[in-house]
């Protein structure tokens, strides 16, 4: 059986047992590294426009709507559904497409929380809305092999623009020039989405879109550096300084890395997610940095990445108590503002496994720097 | 024209006091309080959640969301404004930072922070003008604000808005210009650069990497082949060769300090550089829609004489794409060129014009410009 035909399975197996007349998995072209995206990951087509909807009948068939009406011939391409039309009245076309499939009483809703309110409030006006989000995450959950070898490539491409960030960062650069030519050399590596931060500075208290400063003698240059294939995303947090580094400097950043390779050990499939970011706080509370470590310096120590699901979640912290599973994609950063240093960027993108861990990229986790 | 939407805005970021000076936020203030006089709102909400849906709230406020995070601006009819926007509360420095507003706040949920100002401005219940709520706005958090403003009476005022955002003031032009330099330049680099192994995605990183090093906020390339494959419509640029003597549409969309332009253009691999084929068959054809421009007239009556002007050198429009709609905050906003549509061209309008066309000799082409009408007649900024 086919990837797309066991998600197919699974799908129709999850709309028997919650009883529902099917499924309709919608999506409004957004894309967010802190959210999973059902559409993409059920079709295996990114959409464009500002609805989009997959249908499954409780029978099996399988339609999907496509707004701009002209992009459809690029999802009868590259998504597995065969039954493929463009729309210029989404909702009368959705409507018509479920009458059409007799589902006309109760319908599942992957993605329900992104539907305005008019779209909502249109279908439920005909049917009854159940919302069904957990019948992705359920399928989703774990990666299969197909989308770790497209995780693997994600992962070389970061190391890429690493490598990238750390040839440009150099005095005289601006922070959005720097930005350019890391997304550049990740798109000529098949990048087909990035989501990069950078700060630079002498103390720097977050990192944010880049603005026009340029990097002077001295700075220290905090990104993540975040590509996406197919909707999966791989992240290196790193730190750069220009100039030779201080002892006060690397004397934090070894502890940032000591932190995170304390918190890579608890990975394991079967162990709490609260782990990563308790082992993390602990290295870093007993230099003395605990306060650091918590709101309002701080937010999470991690998250998940996927297309389907972002298990265990969009925040990982002491509390997070989901259970990680094998095959589920985090990133654990010990990313950490200190009075000394300012804000530092450390962290990287990892695999569960029955056996532990897994490091997704090759490029080391240190403290770097450039001559100036 | 639709593009992909990217993860997150991640290009130049920043406030640039000279080219939009507070001054020219509070002239739009003051016009909407006199609106909302006129009206009898006592209140106005505009709100956006995505990377293509920030206009309204950023013509006001100047801030832009650059993942998809809900925000509203607030406006009394006194000329209290607030910026209430997701996120996280360290953000707010960078947020600070793009605004001229001072009271901006962050939340978890837009909807409920926007009844919480509504209730501390004694404003629940009052009249209340709205902008993109309904259409945009997540159906719990548009519940959730309609019930809590039940005892308010709700005004759609989208158009009022549309309507002053559709005339650009000169200060909106001259960015729309900036951007518009952009989308000319990264097209120069890319028949600039040589390479035995173009793809569509080396294509992309060098017209990419062209526009931010220019300071552009965000970049959306959209590609066209027509190598035989029945898919000839523009999409997203893949990991796929290209061939010797291959011709390819690009689109390129650039956002400059919040405002967009667009190109369109059809070029042709010959050894190891693109080259702009002998187009001036479907070329002359632009000009002259574009010479069609101009102000008073009725915009269906523009769409018409394009389409004859094509039928008479017999030249088929694709309807796909259209003409093109107006070009500033929004890649895609009022006027839409549209046979249906009921308006007229006004003065410092700037419009996306694009034609996607074909002939049985030439061929398939797509091309396009963004141009300003200005009270001499319709000014090309891109000139690609």
């Amino acid at each position: 059986m086919s990837y797309e035909d066991r998600k197919l399975q699974k799908a129709l197996e999850l709309i028997s047992q919650k009883g529902l007349d099917g499924l309709i998995i919608y999506s409004r072209g957004t894309c967010f590294v802190l959210k999973p995206f059902y559409f993409y990951y059920f079709t295996g087509f990114r959409p464009m426009g500002p609805n989009n909807a997959i249908v499954i009948s409780k029978s099996g068939d399988v339609f999907l709507l496509i707004e701009p009406s002209w992009d459809a011939g690029r999802a009868s391409q590259k998504s597995w559904i065969r039954d493929v039309r463009g729309t210029s009245d989404f909702l009368g076309d959705l409507m018509a497409t479920l009458k059409k499939l007799n589902m006309t009483g109760t319908v599942g809703v992957a993605g329900a929380g992104e539907m305005p309110y008019t779209l909502y409030e249109g279908i439920r006006r005909e049917m009854v809305i159940q919302k069904a989000d957990h019948i992705i995450e359920e399928i989703a959950r774990e990666k299969t092999e197909e989308e770790l070898d497209v995780i693997g490539k994600t992962a070389r491409i970061a190391d890429i623009g690493f490598q990238a960030f750390l040839k440009h960062a150099r005095v005289g650069i601006r922070e959005y020039e720097l930005l350019a030519e890391i997304e550049s050399a990740m798109r000529l590596a098949g990048a087909d989405d990035i989501f990069n931060l950078m700060g630079s500075g002498n103390h720097n208290y977050a990192m944010h879109a880049p603005t026009d400063r340029r990097l002077v003698p001295g700075d220290i240059v905090i990104g993540e550096i975040t590509p996406a294939c197919e909707g999966q995303f791989v992240q290196l947090c790193r730190t750069v300084f220009l100039g030779n580094p201080g002892s006060v400097l690397k004397e934090k950043y070894d502890l940032l890395v000591r932190a995170l390779n304390a918190s890579v050990k608890q990975v394991k499939a079967g162990s709490p997610a609260a782990l990563i970011s308790r082992a993390m706080n602990g290295v870093i509370s007993e230099a003395g940095y605990g306060k650091y470590c918590y709101p309002p310096y701080m937010r999470a120590r991690g998250h998940g990445f996927g297309v389907g699901s972002i298990a265990p979640g969009a925040v990982i912290d002491d509390d997070t108590a989901t259970v990680l599973r094998q095959h589920q994609v985090v990133i654990a950063h010990p990313n950490q503002y200190f009075p000394e240093t300012g804000y530092l960027a450390c962290g990287e993108t990892i695999l569960v496994t029955e056996k532990g861990m897994v490091r997704l990229s090759k490029s080391e986790t240190k403290l770097y720097s450039r001559e100036v | 024209m639709e593009t992909m939407q990217p993860a997150l805005k991640r290009g130049r970021d920043v406030w640039d006091r000279i080219n939009m000076p507070k001054a020219e936020f509070l002239e739009r203030v003051a016009k909407i309080q006199e609106q909302m006089e006129r009206q009898g709102m006592e209140a106005l909400l505009l709100y956006a959640n995505n990377g293509n849906e920030y206009a309204d709230p950023c013509y006001i406020s100047n801030y832009i969301m650059k993942t998809p995070q809900g925000a509203i601006v607030a406006i009394t009819r006194e000329g209290e404004v607030a910026l209430i926007c997701e996120g996280f509360a360290r953000d707010l420095p960078g947020v600070k930072a793009i605004t001229w507003v001072e009271d901006v706040r962050s939340c978890e949920d837009v909807s409920r922070h926007a009844i919480a100002f509504l209730s501390e401005k004694g404003l629940i219940p009052s009249t209340i003008g709205l902008v993109g709520l309904e259409q945009s706005m997540p159906h719990e958090q548009f519940r959730f604000f309609l019930e809590s403003t039940g005892s308010c009476t709700l005004i759609r005022a989208d158009r009022m808005i549309r309507d002053m955002r559709i005339i650009k003031s000169q200060r909106e032009v001259d960015q729309v210009r900036r951007s518009a330099r952009i989308v000319a330049q990264a097209f120069k680099r890319l028949c600039q650069t040589t390479s035995s192994q173009f793809n569509e995605k080396s294509i992309e990183a060098v017209m990419g990497r062209e526009a931010y090093l220019e300071g552009a906020e965000d970049a959306r390339i959209l590609i066209a082949r027509y190598d035989g494959n029945d898919n000839r419509a523009l999409r997203p640029c893949e990991e796929l060769p290209i061939s010797a003597h291959e011709r390819v549409s690009l689109f390129l969309a650039v956002e400059f300090e919040r405002y967009w332009a667009q190109g369109i253009k059809t070029l042709v691999l010959e050894k190891d550089a693109f080259v702009e084929p002998d187009g001036a068959f479907f070329r002359s054809l632009l000009n002259r829609i574009i010479e069609g421009l101009v102000t008073g007239k009725e915009i269906s009556r523009f769409c018409s004489e394009a389409s004859a002007q094509a039928r008479a050198i017999d030249i088929h429009i694709l309807p796909e794409y259209g003409l093109g709609q107006g070009i500033g905050l929004s890649l895609q906003e009022a006027p839409f060129l549209d046979e249906r549509e009921a308006g007229r061209f006004q003065e410092s309008m700037c419009l996306a014009i694009q034609l996607a066309a074909r002939n049985k000799e030439a061929g398939s082409a797509v091309m396009g410009e963004t141009v300003y009408l200005s009270r001499n007649g319709p000014e090309v900024l891109t000139g690609i």
